[in-house]
């Protein structure tokens, strides 16, 4: 499957678009579109607006998310901003600082 | 989409990629080797190498060790090692690099400077010829020499008639100023 990878020494300063998956194990500052997954590894850096179908952090986020799907935050992710999907987990050791809609009218 | 074929170098390993719909807009910078399958505007340095598959655009100016271009490039590309266009590459810029590898159906239009080639960077980087097109080999060796464009470009300042090449060809001023260049290859040829 041809999947887009950030590796971890690639710093990225702009807008991200796309109709894939994305792992980002490096620093993407900006934004991020996808019609995808964006999965932001234990070693990525997001500084950025996301918007995605699914979102999985074990990285660092700074920004808002808004999903469509789902959004996950794993243990050891920290992240900053405000999350707007349907579906969020939260699991166990994660941190986050923000607002949490889950548009409760959709469902 | 399968990955059409593997290009040498980055097989293995943590390299990154931008998939072929993936659209990145800015700045990129790392220190590791890139595979573009997607498409890259603005702004790229890598400490390592840059591949640009066939399916890859990339409009940015590029500043890299290496460079593997199959698919198309828009702008300047500094390699600080080399440069290769594929027989798929396509690429619009100039390029600055010790080593440039342009393949038989390679198409590229703009400047190649490999460095120190005779000196006199100057003189050549206003060179009477704007462009190169080349579309099979390596077209600089075959370019005359700054020095000798310099002088069918017009009379410098100060003109060094070294008697040796001078007296083959006498006038060359007064020739036409189409022939003019050719008459000056003709004479670095020999």
């Amino acid at each position: 499957m041809a999947n887009t990878v950030i590796g971890s020494s690639i710093v990225i300063d702009g807008e991200i678009s796309g109709d894939e998956d994305l792992v980002v194990q490096g620093t993407v500052k900006g934004k991020i579109s996808l019609k995808e997954s964006l999965y932001v590894e234990s070693s990525g850096v997001v500084e950025a607006d996301i918007e995605t179908q699914n979102v999985e952090v074990s990285g660092k986020v700074t920004g808002n998310i808004n999903a469509s799907d789902k959004v996950e935050l794993k243990t050891d992710c920290r992240v900053i901003g405000d999350i707007k999907a349907p579906r969020i987990l939260i699991a166990d050791g994660a941190s986050f600082k923000g607002n949490v809609d889950m548009d409760m009218k959709e469902r | 989409m399968a990955n059409p074929k593997d290009i040498s170098g980055s097989a293995s390993g943590d390299n990154t990629v931008i998939g072929p719909s993936i659209v990145i807009n800015g700045k990129l910078t790392g220190d590791e080797d890139l595979t573009v399958r997607g498409r890259l505007e603005g702004e790229l340095s890598l400490t390592k190498t840059l591949i640009v598959e066939p399916s890859g655009i990339v409009k940015a100016n590029v500043s890299v060790k290496n460079a593997v271009v199959s698919g198309a490039v828009v702008g300047n590309v500094d390699a600080a090692e080399s440069i290769e266009l594929t027989k798929e590459g396509r690429m619009v810029g100039d390029i600055r690099s010790p080593r440039v590898i342009l393949v038989d159906g390679a198409s590229f239009r703009g400047r190649i400077d490999m460095g120190e080639v005779k000196g006199e960077r100057a003189a050549s980087d206003r060179g009477a010829r704007p462009s190169v097109r080349a579309v099979r080999s390596v077209p600089v060796a075959a370019r005359p020499s700054a020095n000798s464009r310099a002088r069918s470009a017009g009379k410098p300042p100060v003109p060094p008639p070294p008697p040796e090449s001078r007296s083959t060809t006498p006038l060359p001023p007064m020739v036409a100023a189409g022939s003019r260049r050719r008459v000056v290859v003709k004479k670095k040829v020999r």
